[in-house]
């Protein structure tokens, strides 16, 4: 395939997210060099170690990008653009991906960029001892790196690698003689790459300082100039408190305020001075996957009574004004693969959710308003229809179905527990409804979440449903190369789980972005957690 | 006085054995794997192969007993371990975090005394007059203020309504006077508090009534005589303040976004990071100790009785 089909093929795919947007002044003006931008971010949102090869976490792989520009970028319309890559193309059966590299680039230690330094940051995140969280299994099992010549390097898999470009998109691309020199410990505070800007200070738990690089050549398909960065100095700070993260911007503390609480929209909203996003994020919305192994949720008339009874959308208006984003399926609605079918199948419905539950044995007992079991199997009768809701956070969901359940005669519990405790329930499959979020623009999440094969110890199907025929077609999504194909396997797999009401969508968290007005060409990326700061200037 | 101070020091050893077990064993007893984990704070989900590798990597499928054995053999040589999360060593984690809540403790000490002693002096020498009520009920009010909304506060008023201060981090010292001044003006409350009462009996002895009846001028029996004895139980107080400080100004630390131990060991704690957790409540608690060890010393300097007792 080549590069150009498989952009076209992507960019299809991410149109539906909409969210990508370079923030341009209204009249035109000259861009000026210097000047500190500061950003604030929630402070769980510091990485561990800032090297993106080890650590597992999208901020780490943001925050990577502003020192070493990868092979790829996924650009704010949703397509693969080059940046260290000039192009790419793999073969038929995806077995094999083949990179011509960009000419004439050094990294910022003056050695220079070529197939072999790819090579060695191949070779690095997948070595047992780099202990790659994430990267090595998204790179996936490589059998083999041929360096064609100076600039063309090629990976072969023995099975079908289809979704490395969105690995690489994220692959900072390390000088491969300073990682050497500073070991796996120590180059984390020592990074070099070829990007716009160096590290030049991290203060743990409170900032981090990144300077232009003036030998940056604007090796970068998001950047709408070339050379180097046109600002001197961009400043990090760690928020821990979320009141202050969210009025930082409004209070001139900061110039742009990043993952913001749902607080902020309260603020933003009708200030004209200020710059306030709200960009999807693809992935599974804020789920809750349904333990099917035990009463009552082994009835699949109860699940469906659970998904006829919710609206999500007076949720959405009674907790945030709106600002979330819908979520009716497997995949948020945001999702290049989201299933459209997914909205129409359980809409609000409360006579339909109590006549399922009159079926099922679960029964009004006059004065009560909570069911009671009668003759259900398994079920003592005389229990109560009560269904644990278990969460990390986004409680006030749970809490705002709470009432919504009620009307149906069903008593929601809503829990909110800590990650370990969390990890603890899943581990006994002591749930009924428990939050799952996964956050990526490949439909691959599916598996993850829904192949009964990872129904063990460390994976991610939780619920206990099994389906051939779902497993089946989630299994291809690891070795199907077009992107429209696999859409639409996603799309099938998402109507076999809605079919069998194994999950309970509820909305999808927005990244909430404020920015002040003399930041220009601030420009976000494809999915709303990432942006671009290669042409971002400061009005004087 | 020496055989007092290494009497005192002996005891130190069953209590920082006592806390090295029952530190290890809470984290250990609690639900959650951290291998796993980690595994799930991962962006798009890690396949499960990855979570036995990680488990022997962590040392985790070792039995208890051989676990706790390493940690409290290196803990004695200054080895805290390897932190699962940061994958550095816990010991530099710590230090390179310490200076800054001891520039907190210390800073918020100066501002509680600065407050609290002048406060519950007034309060004494005018005792039952409007001053006294007035400066007990400032008191009162820091003792009683939750301390992340009075931070909240000083950040609305100072830094986002004012803008003399910023809001957050710890960049210069510009930086450091409002958590300086929520985290005193809170210790102050109780400083005032002991002042006032101390003072209060120490101006009902004998000897005041001596040096007044000497002619010795008011100020210099308030301040020679008066505060002088007064501030002995206040020592303590400072003390114990102090190592409070040191240990618990986390949440001071995370109101104003500023690094710090405490901060650190929470976000171990929320991650299951055993050796960082470990190290740090070990850290922690020995420094605790230390505090404790140097008022019960200068307490016994100050008070001879004290010395004889024990």
């Amino acid at each position: 395939m080549k590069r150009r089909d498989f952009a076209l093929a992507v960019g299809g795919m991410t149109a539906s997210i909409g969210t990508g947007t370079a923030w341009r002044p209204a009249a035109a003006q000259t861009p000026t060099s210097g000047g500190t931008l500061t950003i604030v971010f929630p402070a769980n949102q510091e990485p561990a170690s800032l090297d993106g090869h080890i650590d597992p976490f999208q901020s780490t792989w943001l925050l990577n990008s502003f020192v070493a520009d990868p092979l790829v970028v996924l650009d704010a319309d949703g397509t693969y653009k080059p940046a260290l890559a000039l192009a790419w193309e793999s073969t038929p059966d995806g077995k094999s991906w083949t990179f011509r590299l960009r000419p004439g680039v050094t990294f910022q230690d003056g050695t220079p960029f070529n197939a072999a330094a790819v090579k060695y940051n191949i070779e690095r995140i997948l070595a047992p001892a780099t202990s790659s969280k994430q990267l090595a299994s998204d790179i996936g099992p490589v059998a083999r790196i041929d360096l064609i010549d100076e600039l063309t390097v090629r990976l072969n898999y023995d099975t079908p690698w289809v979704t490395l470009l969105d690995a690489m998109r994220r692959t900072p691309i390390w000088s491969p003689t300073a990682a050497e020199r500073f070991g796996l410990q120590e180059f984390q505070r020592n990074l070099v790459g070829a990007g716009p800007f160096t590290l030049a200070e991290w203060v743990k738990n409170d900032r981090m300082v990144f300077r232009r690089w003036p030998g940056y050549g604007g090796w970068n398909a998001a950047a709408t100039h070339q050379g180097p960065a046109r600002l001197a100095q961009v400043t990090i700070r760690f928020i821990g408190e979320n009141a202050v993260l969210n009025e930082a911007v409004r209070a001139n503390a900061a110039n742009v305020g990043f993952s913001l609480t749902p607080a902020a929209i309260e603020i933003y909203r009708g200030r004209p001075n200020f710059r306030f996003l709200s960009l999807g994020q693809a992935g599974t919305g804020l789920q809750q996957v349904m333990n099917i192994r035990r009463p009552p949720l082994n009835d699949i008339r109860v699940r469906q009574a659970l998904l006829f009874a919710r609206d999500s959308q007076a949720a959405n208006q009674l907790l945030y004004d709106g600002a979330y984003i819908a979520s009716d399926g497997p995949l948020d609605n945001v999702h290049p693969c989201f299933w459209p079918g997914a909205t129409a199948m359980y809409r609000t419905d409360l006579d339909r959710a109590r006549r399922l539950l009159d079926e099922t044995g679960w029964r009004v007992v006059q004065g009560q308003q909570i069911r009671q079991a009668r003759g259900v199997a398994g079920v003592p009768d005389g229990t109560p229809l009560r269904v644990r809701w278990t969460t990390i956070h986004h409680r006030e969901i749970g809490e705002a179905l709470q009432a919504q359940y009620r009307r149906v005669g069903i008593e929601l519990q809503v829990e909110q527990v800590p990650g370990p405790i969390q990890l603890d329930r899943v581990n006994r499959r002591d749930f009924d409804l428990m939050f799952l979020r996964q956050r990526s623009p490949d439909p691959l999440i599916l598996d993850q979440v829904w192949n009964s094969r990872w129904d063990r110890p460390g994976g991610w199907a939780w619920t206990g449903f099994a389906n051939e025929r779902l497993d089946g077609l989630l299994n291809q999504l690891r070795s199907l190369p077009s992107a429209t194909d696999r859409c639409n396997v996603a799309r099938e797999a998402q109507q076999i789980i809605m079919e069998n009401a194994v999950m309970l969508p509820t909305l999808s968290q927005p990244v909430l972005v404020a920015l002040q007005p003399r930041v220009q060409e601030f420009k976000m990326g494809a999915e709303g957690n990432w942006f671009f700061l290669h042409s971002t200037w400061l009005q004087a | 006085m020496g055989r007092y101070i290494a009497g005192r020091l002996m005891q130190l050893v069953p209590v920082l054995f006592l806390i090295s077990v029952i530190v290890f064993g809470v984290m250990h007893a609690l639900p959650g794997d951290p291998a796993q984990l980690m595994l799930q704070g991962a962006e798009g989900g890690a396949p499960p192969e990855r979570l036995e590798e990680l488990r022997e990597q962590m040392g985790l499928n070792d039995p208890l007993l051989v676990q706790y054995l390493r940690f409290a053999g290196n803990a004695l040589v200054g080895d805290l371990g390897e932190s699962i999360r940061f994958r550095t060593s816990v010991t530099n984690l710590i230090l390179e975090r310490f200076g800054y809540t001891l520039e907190l403790a210390l800073s918020g000490l100066v501002m509680a005394i600065l407050i609290g002693l002048p406060l519950g002096m007034v309060a004494a020498v005018r005792q039952n007059s409007w001053v006294d009520t007035l400066a007990m009920s400032v008191a009162y009010a820091g003792a009683s203020m939750p301390i992340f909304w009075f931070g909240l506060v000083m950040i609305l008023l100072f830094s986002f309504n004012l803008g003399w201060l910023p809001p957050a981090g710890a960049d210069g010292l510009q930086s450091l006077v409002l958590p300086a001044l929520t985290l005193g003006f809170v210790s102050a409350g109780l400083i005032s508090r002991l002042v006032r009462s101390s003072m209060i009996e120490v101006l009902g002895e004998d000897y005041i009534r001596t040096s007044r009846a000497k002619g010795l001028s008011e100020r210099l029996v308030l301040w020679r005589h008066g505060l002088k004895n007064a501030l002995i139980p206040v020592v303590t107080m400072i003390g114990l303040i102090f190592g409070g400080m040191l240990a618990g100004a986390v949440v001071t630390e995370t109101v104003f976004s500023r690094p710090g131990v405490g901060r650190l060991v929470v976000a171990a704690i929320l991650s299951k990071d055993y050796p960082l957790v470990q190290g740090c409540v070990l850290f922690l608690s020995v420094v605790y100790l230390v505090v404790n060890l140097a008022v019960d010393i200068l307490y016994a300097w100050l008070d001879p009785r004290i010395r004889y007792a024990a």
